[in-house]
């Protein structure tokens, strides 16, 4: 018999209860955690295969290091919420190496190849800026205690990779020519992934129970203005176009773009110019999953041969 | 030339830093980091942890010569992941500062960086984001 009952469980929580234990959970909270952090959990990982295709074009030894160690980050906080997962009674084994790649819960954006330095630096600007959107949402807002002390460390790290971004879009930037194209161009494709990846705007919000369970303190499009408060900025000040500006009658920033809209995954383009899509229309591009999907799983799952021989060893 | 540790070094309107060649107590006591240049590289904070790269005890020494500018910098591991951030950042922030106009800074391996190195502001610092000394 559960201790409380839904209802009792969503005021408790609303009122500052901090959640500790499986047995203090409804079974809504139960299955909205999971989605939560199988969703962070699975970034995490997929984030690292396409991060590091980039990496090997890093600029010399050091730049290498500094990427691979923000990869072995996203590794390490990929670990921590599958952790926290097997609180929850699921297997990181099953989840990590028994699932198909079209099963695992990224954004599509994580689904393309990085194919350069400057690539790489903008997924760091931008893609690191909206985990840690998101992430410090949950960290300052959710019930739930075992994820909101591990993501003291996860953030501060998070940190570390958006500076990283920040710094070398900037030299990049700075430094005009094919490095400046480079990032305009990464920009281009990258900008509207992200805006994407918050998801359904708030007035056609599906019901997720993630607010009611105060599992995260913002709305998707709270979330989205929060994340464009600091990227367009950035990109502005260095001169890089952005579709987005602020609006002073609606004191908020707005896009420059029919949203959501298509996309071709082989000319890594925004067709703008067709405009506006349905979001069943997205939910569909997503569920196929990006270009890369296949080959990032099983590059991450090839890990599991290697475990076996390490074993048998 | 003044002596390293004599108290005109730190004492002129150039503080903690020396002219370039000069020779010097290495590295630089804490006492002596004075002046603009170590004022600006207190400004500079390690890309992992908001602390700064003096208070960390990471810089080992400033000189200035005209508009060039040399800064001896340690690491807190051979392998750190930072190395060509913490350059950039220093460069980019000394850069910034009048009558600067070049900055190189060297790396150095010896002495050894210890965690005694880091400042008291550093250590309460570290504290506040769980990290023990």
């Amino acid at each position: 018999m559960a201790r409380y009952t839904e209802e009792e469980l969503k005021e408790k929580v609303h009122n500052g209860f901090i959640v500790e234990y499986p047995d203090e959970m409804t079974e809504g909270y139960r299955k909205a955690l999971i989605v939560q952090l199988m969703v962070q959990a699975d970034t995490e990982l997929v984030s690292a295969p396409a991060y590091f295709g980039a990496a090997k074009d890093a600029p010399s030894t050091n730049t290498m290091v500094s990427a691979t160690a923000i990869i072995q980050d996203e590794l390490a906080h990929a670990n921590i919420a599958y952790r926290l997962l097997e609180d929850l009674g699921l297997d990181k084994e099953q989840l990590v190496y028994g699932r198909q790649p079209h099963e695992f819960k990224h954004p599509y954006g994580f689904d393309h190849p990085l194919e350069n330095w400057a690539e790489l630096v903008v997924a760091n600007g931008l893609y690191d800026r909206a985990g840690i959107t998101l992430l410090g949402d949950v960290f300052k807002n959710t019930s739930y205690g075992p994820l909101k002390r591990a993501l003291v460390k996860v953030d501060q790290e998070e940190t570390f990779h958006l500076r990283h971004g920040e710094m070398w879009m900037k030299r990049l930037a700075n430094a005009g020519g094919e490095a400046r194209e480079q990032i305009q161009r990464a920009v281009d494709w990258m900008f509207p992934m992200a805006v994407e990846w918050f998801g359904l705007p708030d007035d056609m919000k599906r019901h997720s129970g993630q607010l009611d369970y105060k599992l995260k303190g913002m709305t998707n499009d709270e979330l989205r203005q929060t994340w464009m408060q600091s990227t367009v900025p950035l990109c502005e000040g260095l001169g890089i176009d952005v579709p987005a500006h602020w609006s002073e009658d609606e004191q908020k920033y707005v896009l420059d773009f029919a949203f959501p809209c298509q996309y071709d995954e082989d000319e890594k383009r925004w067709l703008f110019g067709e405009g506006q899509i349905s979001w069943e229309a997205v939910f569909e591009r997503w569920k196929r999953r990006g270009p890369a999907n296949k080959q990032f799983i099983e590059a991450i799952q090839d890990g599991r041969g290697f475990r076996a021989q390490l074993a048998a060893a | 030339m003044a002596c390293a540790t004599s108290p005109d070094r730190f004492g002129g309107e150039e503080g903690g830093v020396a002219v370039l060649d000069e020779p010097r107590a290495y590295p630089v006591p804490p006492q002596a980091r004075t002046g603009p240049l170590w004022d600006a590289l207190r400004e500079v904070m390690d890309p992992e942890i908001p602390i700064s790269l003096v208070d960390l005890g990471l810089i080992y020494d400033v000189r200035q010569d005209g508009g060039s500018v040399e800064v001896d910098l340690t690491f807190t591991a051979t392998a750190c992941p930072c190395m060509a951030f913490i350059h950039y950042d220093i460069q980019d922030r000394l850069q910034r500062e009048p009558g600067v106009d070049e900055v190189k800074v060297i790396e150095t391996w010896t002495p050894a960086w210890t965690k005694s190195r880091i400042s008291p502001e550093g250590r309460a610092a570290l504290k506040t984001f769980g990290v023990s000394m």
